[in-house]
């Protein structure tokens, strides 16, 4: 009894507690947090890469300048090209994949919804037992309808964030890599303006082959 | 050797079975789809460089290598670490949860209310959960009377998925704005100078991005135009380093 009273104690004070606790305080943060998909992931882990992302870079190609005692800074130059593109990339990657992960999710789950009704029971509960893991049997009829319709939205959630990973395999290369292209132009634009010194082309190679 | 194609039939179904949409692993779903979705576009890229013909085959045999020791590094260190984290959150939020005693049942309440406010009246109405969630939650569907054991356990397992969910987020703010810079960065300047060794035309370059192996783009070197796929072209011979991100 006591040994369990001490480890409560230990855990109670512990990083993890803690961050449950913050959580069960505020309600709203909890709904969010508990009904999150994909796409709030996105938005989340790109809001970082755009702020975190690009000082990294930097601060990254001046430590290996530093070690390795690099004369001409090339590493040190590149990493500032490469903040940019790492900006523009976080930003554009984001638009794209929230609007496309957003309407694969929509569909999915008006479908899984629709399939629920349609197939009825036996196909809620397996869907239920087989692969959430929940088991429906002993609960009475409101609990397990409540169950069946947030499992169908679950479920629409996931797969949508699934199909949308390969419906993105063909958008990166249509709709993305123009479209980050363009940010990148005119990001690498905007910092030069601030006095960042990032080197013009030497050529316009590039700028031909697109055309 | 059956004994092993068992184990990992049973390793993959158990992957699978987490990744599936059950409410109380809303934070491994999560994990596994970023997961995949990183592993779509390392293979993506590294795939491009096995087969563009502009890159020569003396580069390929070092570049495709580490393309796939880049991105296995990667992923591996974001999808093992992020396991932790959310494993951890999802015990301290079991743990915090049973020891709530009293606290539990006001505590549902207050979520189911909300929950039920928000399917009647928020931007995305739901009418029909709504009405679930009062026949579910509360004796008789009426809010003023006591509070149901499903209402206890949905608000248990919301709390252990806000917490795994807390555990995905973070793995993926460290992993993504972190880990991977590093892992890219710093693989990259190795890569960088090898082709530069090998390439001394390359130090005549502009500078550009870093190159990096998990994510080529095509024609480096030659920057010819990729057949029939005008975007893709357009994309990696602008930038040289065709970073693809899903």
């Amino acid at each position: 009894m006591k040994v369990n009273s001490i480890s409560n104690q230990n855990f109670k004070g512990s990083f993890g507690e803690k961050t449950v606790g913050f959580i069960t305080k505020h309600p709203a943060l909890l709904a969010t947090l508990a009904g999150s998909s994909v796409i709030a992931q996105k938005v989340v882990m790109s809001a970082s890469e755009a702020t975190i992302g690009p000082a990294m870079d930097i601060g990254i190609g001046k430590t290996i300048t530093k070690i390795t005692d690099e004369k001409d800074g090339r590493t040190k130059q590149s990493s500032k090209v490469q903040a940019v593109r790492t900006f523009s990339q976080a930003v554009g990657g984001t638009i794209v994949g929230v609007v496309i992960r957003g309407l694969c999710i929509a569909a999915a789950t008006a479908l899984c919804m629709k399939a629920g009704e349609k197939a009825g029971e036996k196909l809620g509960d397996k869907f239920s037992d087989k692969f959430a893991g929940i088991v429906n049997k002993g609960l009475n009829e409101n609990s397990s309808k409540y169950k069946k319709i947030s499992n169908a939205s679950a479920w629409g959630k996931n797969i949508g964030g699934a199909v949308a990973l390969l419906v993105m395999l063909v958008t990166n290369f249509v709709i993305d890599a123009p479209f980050i292209n363009f940010i990148n132009k005119n990001a690498t634009k905007f910092v030069k303006n601030i006095g960042a010194k990032v080197k013009k082309p030497q050529n316009s190679d590039n700028a031909k082959e697109v055309k | 050797m059956a004994a092993d194609m068992q184990k990992t039939g049973k390793g993959v179904w158990e992957l699978l079975r987490k990744c599936s949409p059950n409410p109380k692993d809303a934070g491994n779903t999560l994990l596994c789809l970023n997961a995949i979705g990183m592993l779509f576009a390392a293979a993506s890229n590294t795939t491009a460089t096995a087969i563009d013909k502009n890159t020569r085959p003396e580069d390929k045999k070092f570049l495709i290598p580490a393309g796939v020791a880049t991105g296995v590094a990667n992923i591996g260190i974001y999808f093992l670490m992020t396991r932790k984290l959310i494993k951890y959150l999802e015990k301290s939020a079991a743990n915090y949860v049973d020891n709530m005693g009293d606290k539990l049942a006001d505590k549902a309440t207050d979520f189911a209310k909300r929950a039920i406010n928000k399917a009647e009246k928020g931007i995305f109405k739901k009418p029909k959960l709504a009405v679930a969630m009062k026949k579910a939650f509360f004796e008789n569907g009426n809010l003023s009377d006591s509070i149901t054991e499903t209402a206890k356990e949905a608000y248990k397992d919301n709390v252990k998925a806000a917490a795994s969910v807390a555990g995905a987020f973070a793995g993926a703010v460290i992993g993504c704005s972190i880990l991977t810079p590093i892992i890219r960065d710093v693989s990259a300047y190795f890569v960088q100078k090898r082709m530069e060794k090998n390439n001394p035309d390359l130090k005549n370059e502009p500078h550009k991005p870093y190159y990096d192996p998990s994510r080529v783009g095509t024609g480096l070197y030659n920057r010819k135009q990729f057949p029939s796929m005008t975007s893709y072209m357009a994309f990696a011979n602008k930038n040289l380093n065709g970073r693809m991100k899903v």
